[in-house]
């Protein structure tokens, strides 16, 4: 496959010399590549997540910008300098692990000052900060306590203190909400958005779950087979997915397969012969086919003969399943084809299965993916 | 694949730095000797000449000289091991499932018999199976034994004294493999129709098969090999290639006939071993 | 675990119980007649029938001429004691660099240092004994205490191992990564994190060793030579011309100290958790 293309990188490229840069990386284990040339800027105070199933090679990519792993090829720079080669010691930036790593030996107050202690500063310092990060964190009193008598949340805060003490550069979070309760993530990451802009450091996060890396992030990466798929902002990336991987990946969507009737006029046709609207300039030039998405939500479900406007595809509700604040409709709309249709309960009229339907959207909510 | 090691270039040789020292040791004084046991076993001679001389026979005289010894240190070593997972399982099975809070205390009961030095647990045995003692007494009466019957002096007392110096190296094994089993399976089963005993039979004992084999392989092993109790519990009539080997050696100053039955030892014994290793490799062997 | 409260005993589980009992009656008979015979006023050379109560042979150990009351028999418990000390250290300090190379890397010849080091632990100690003696004899090494030092060193070296790996590989990789994220170079990772870590595997090794070099007899008679006498030679040397109870007495304080000693060290790694 290609790698990322230019318009994609400059998305997030935002000053002349970002936080963290990585010049065709790539990292292999033997015969598996983990991470596949990968190229990437993250601009300075961004919030950056690395989003993927597991094994789509974000925490290898995690792990070699804090140096943990040397990547088999490429470069790596930390604020323009050239740290590949660089221990992990020698470097400006701190890691929350998936598993914390306390250290089950130390206190709570000990783990925090590992960092600056290691980096001989003067106790009076260390004290000072310490104290001040623990508050920050909320856990002022818990000091001599080991981290084995801590519950997962404070444990969680404790890792993050304890990274976060040595004014890294850039701070390095490998899941780290991934062992808490729902209730806590959630708000965990309202607190870890809102430590980030409070201490104005580059925060790059590596998580699976799609809502956590929208809720937090100002940018992401969708990693797949240790590629970037898709690179922007999460409106960017979720209003116009680009790949069939970003698309299924992150929520759900409608994929058809069409033939273009008219590239530059943005004008497809479906198997059946409907005709369907894409913005123009999204259709590859000189493509025959393509296949094009809507996401389930967009689309409103109308009575037949009803006069509407935009992309319409008429078809039978098969099946229909309230869920509270919206209606789940499953419309068969040609033989093996089924488009999931998400309406919210603002009218009292509900299909039922078996009625006959028009499913209508704005062309502008039409993507196109590869 | 996160938790591969990242050894760079020059950290390569770091594993090979923190094996030198442990590894020569074993090599000079482990593998060089039994490398020159063989060689020993091969020569000829009479006391202090021998020669290499590729002399077989010395192996020869296994089955011939040695086969009463070689039979008893079978007979005894694996009918020790035998017995000896009788005893150990039911008390392994009980301090894994029916320990509860006891379970670390009756880990600690279960060795502590074992710091008591060797060979004054072994002679213990004496006075539990002499002559007019209460183990011969009572087997008396019961008609087991005739009235001049005894156990000191016989295999008996030496299979006794193997099986029960050895029993924490049949013990834990199985302990711990019991231990692992997931109780959630055997309630699985008991869901399933099966009742304790069958879910007994089909569940917990398959599993706990990797601690029987350790535990068999742990003991039997110096069981074989064994010789101080025949020594001090049987008679001449009672003794094991291990009795052979030490008198050879130390005594009788034959060393190619005792290299031979040594190395025909540790022959034997590489060859149950073989197919254990092949079956679970070499990871937890030492884990 | 469930226990008997609030249900039918079932015979079973009572038959397990009784099992029980009998079994550790059974694990402790020898141990109890070893002490029970200190206190045995007896008749003669042996010490193997019941005469009487009597606390001459307590009083002679600590009382007597010599301590143990039988000539030889302290230089052989401090001979022991002086064995089991230097083997076990030697012994971990060679077998914990071992565990970690195994543990922390992967490297050709691993699973090959894997066998050999497994293949003492399944070597009968008449093989590993006749061959020691038979190397130290080719190459004139002293026979007495460092042939006997070699000798436990060797066969400590790869329970060692064991036990210190099973300690390596119980904790988190990502905890030494941690710490070289937080500024700590490969030796200070070491000596604030890895080591106070695995320390308490470490103590128990050597702990471990100490018993087993202690109370070695077979490795031992080969390689001792003729001069140096060690607790368990001096036993079985005993045992061939009949056992003075004192034996059993000095028996009785060996067992005492070292399960103080466990139980010390039980209470001391549970605090620590």
């Amino acid at each position: 496959m290609r790698s990322v293309p230019e318009e994609l990188v400059t998305t997030a490229g935002i000053e002349a010399v970002p936080a963290v840069r990585l010049d065709h990386v790539t990292k292999k284990f033997g015969d598996f590549t983990a991470v596949d040339d990968i190229s990437l800027e993250v601009g300075e105070n961004r919030f950056f997540a690395l989003l993927g199933p597991s094994g789509c090679g974000k925490t290898t990519t995690l792990r070699i910008i804090g140096g943990f792993e040397e990547p088999t090829a490429g470069v790596v720079y930390l604020h323009g300098d050239d740290v590949t080669g660089l221990k992990p010691y020698r470097r400006p930036v701190n890691t929350v692990f998936q598993s914390y790593a306390l250290f089950p030996h130390l206190t709570v107050w000990e783990n925090v000052a590992f960092g600056l202690r290691r980096r001989r500063f003067d106790d009076a310092e260390i004290r000072r900060r310490v104290a001040e990060m623990l508050e920050l964190v909320q856990l002022t009193g818990r000091e001599n306590q080991k981290p084995g008598q801590l519950s997962g949340g404070q444990q969680q805060r404790v890792a993050l203190a304890r990274a976060l003490i040595n004014h890294p550069r850039v701070l390095l979070l490998d899941e780290p909400l991934g062992a808490l309760d729902l209730k806590l993530r959630k708000e965990m990451q309202i607190e870890l958005k809102r430590i980030q802009q409070e201490v104005g450091i580059t925060f790059i996060h590596v998580t699976h779950d799609q809502e956590e890396a929208m809720t937090m992030a100002d940018t992401i990466a969708v990693m797949n087979h240790g590629r970037i798929e898709r690179l922007g902002s999460p409106t960017e990336i979720y209003e116009d997915p680009k790949t069939e991987f970003t698309a299924s990946f992150l929520g759900a969507s409608n994929l058809m397969e069409v033939q273009v009737v008219d590239g530059s006029a943005g004008r497809v046709a479906l198997p059946g012969g409907d005709e369907l609207r894409v913005p123009a300039g999204r259709l590859p030039a000189g493509e025959r086919k393509a296949k094009v998405g809507v996401r389930p939500e967009k689309i409103r479900l109308v009575e037949p003969g009803s006069a509407v406007q935009g992309n319409t595809v008429t078809g039978r509700v098969v099946d229909a399943s309230f869920i509270g604040v919206s209606t789940h409709y499953l419309v068969k709309t040609a033989p093996g084809q089924e488009m999931a249709v998400t309406v919210q309960n603002l009218e009292d009229h509900r299909f039922r299965p078996g009625d006959d339907v028009v499913c209508v959207w704005n062309p502008e909510h039409t993507f196109v993916v590869r | 694949m996160t938790t591969t090691a990242a050894v760079t270039g020059r950290r390569r040789w770091v594993p090979y730095l923190l094996m030198a020292p442990g590894g020569l040791w074993l090599l000079i004084f482990y593998f060089v000797p039994i490398a020159r046991l063989v060689e020993v076993s091969l020569q000829s001679g009479i006391f202090p000449r021998y020669r290499f001389t590729w002399e077989v026979g010395n192996y020869l005289r296994l089955f011939t000289d040695f086969l009463p010894h070689l039979q008893r240190s079978l007979l005894y070593g694996l009918g020790a091991t035998l017995i000896g997972l009788l005893i150990a399982y039911p008390l392994a099975y009980g301090i894994a499932f029916r320990g509860g809070r006891y379970k670390n205390l009756l880990l600690v009961l279960l060795l502590m018999p074992f710091l008591m030095p060797f060979l004054l647990r072994t002679l213990s045995w004496r006075i539990i199976l002499a002559d007019n003692g209460p183990v011969v007494e009572a087997l008396r009466t019961v008609g087991l034994l005739g009235a001049d019957g005894r156990l000191l002096a016989t295999g008996v007392a030496v299979v006794a004294g193997i099986t029960y110096n050895f029993l924490p190296f049949t013990t834990l094994p199985i302990y711990v493999s019991l231990e692992k089993i997931d109780r959630s399976l055997i309630e699985a089963a008991n869901d399933l129709y099966a009742s304790p005993v069958v879910a007994f039979w089909k569940v917990t004992f398959p599993l706990s098969m990797p601690g029987v084999v350790a535990g068999s392989l742990l003991t039997g092993i110096p069981a074989i090999g064994d010789y101080v109790n025949a020594e001090l519990l049987g008679t001449p009539e009672q003794y094991m290639l291990g009795n052979v080997i030490q008198s050879r050696f130390l005594r009788v100053l034959d060393y190619p006939s005792a290299a031979a039955l040594s190395f025909s030892l540790m022959l034997a014994i590489l060859l149950i071993l073989i197919p254990y290793i092949r079956a679970t490799g070499t990871e937890d062997l030492v884990a | 675990m469930t226990t008997l409260t609030g249900r039918r005993p079932r015979w079973g589980r009572i038959g397990l119980i009784v099992y029980m009992v009998a079994a550790f009656v059974y694990l402790f008979t020898p141990v109890v007649l070893v002490i029970v015979f200190g206190f045995n006023d007896n008749r003669g050379r042996f010490n193997f029938t019941w005469v009487g109560f009597t606390w001459d042979h307590w009083r002679n150990v600590f009382f007597g001429e010599t301590f143990g009351g039988v000539p030889g028999v302290f230089d052989a418990l401090v001979s022991s004691l002086r064995l089991a000390f230097l083997s076990s250290l030697g012994a971990t300090a060679l077998g914990t660099f071992i565990a970690l190379a195994l543990v922390r890397y992967r490297f050709k010849g691993r699973s090959a240092a894997n066998v050999a080091l497994f293949l003492p632990m399944a070597t009968p100690e008449v093989v590993m004994g006749s061959s020691l003696l038979a190397l130290f004899i080719a190459l004139r090494f002293p026979l007495g205490f460092p042939s006997l030092l070699v000798a436990h060193i060797l066969f400590n070296i790869s329970y060692v191992v064991v036990t210190v790996k099973a300690r390596l590989q119980g904790f988190d990789r990502h905890l030494e990564e941690a710490a070289m994220d937080l500024y700590a170079n490969e030796w200070e990772t070491f000596r604030r994190v890895t080591l106070p870590m695995i320390m308490p595997g470490v103590f128990a090794a050597f702990l471990l060793g100490f018993a087993l070099s202690f109370d070695d007899f077979i490795i031992s008679n080969f390689v001792a030579g003729p001069t140096e006498v060690t607790f368990p030679l001096w036993i079985w040397g005993a045992a061939q011309r009949g056992i003075p109870p004192e034996v059993n007495v000095l028996g009785t304080l060996v067992f005492l100290t070292t399960v103080s000693l466990m139980l010390a060290n039980i209470l001391w790694q549970r605090r620590r958790a």
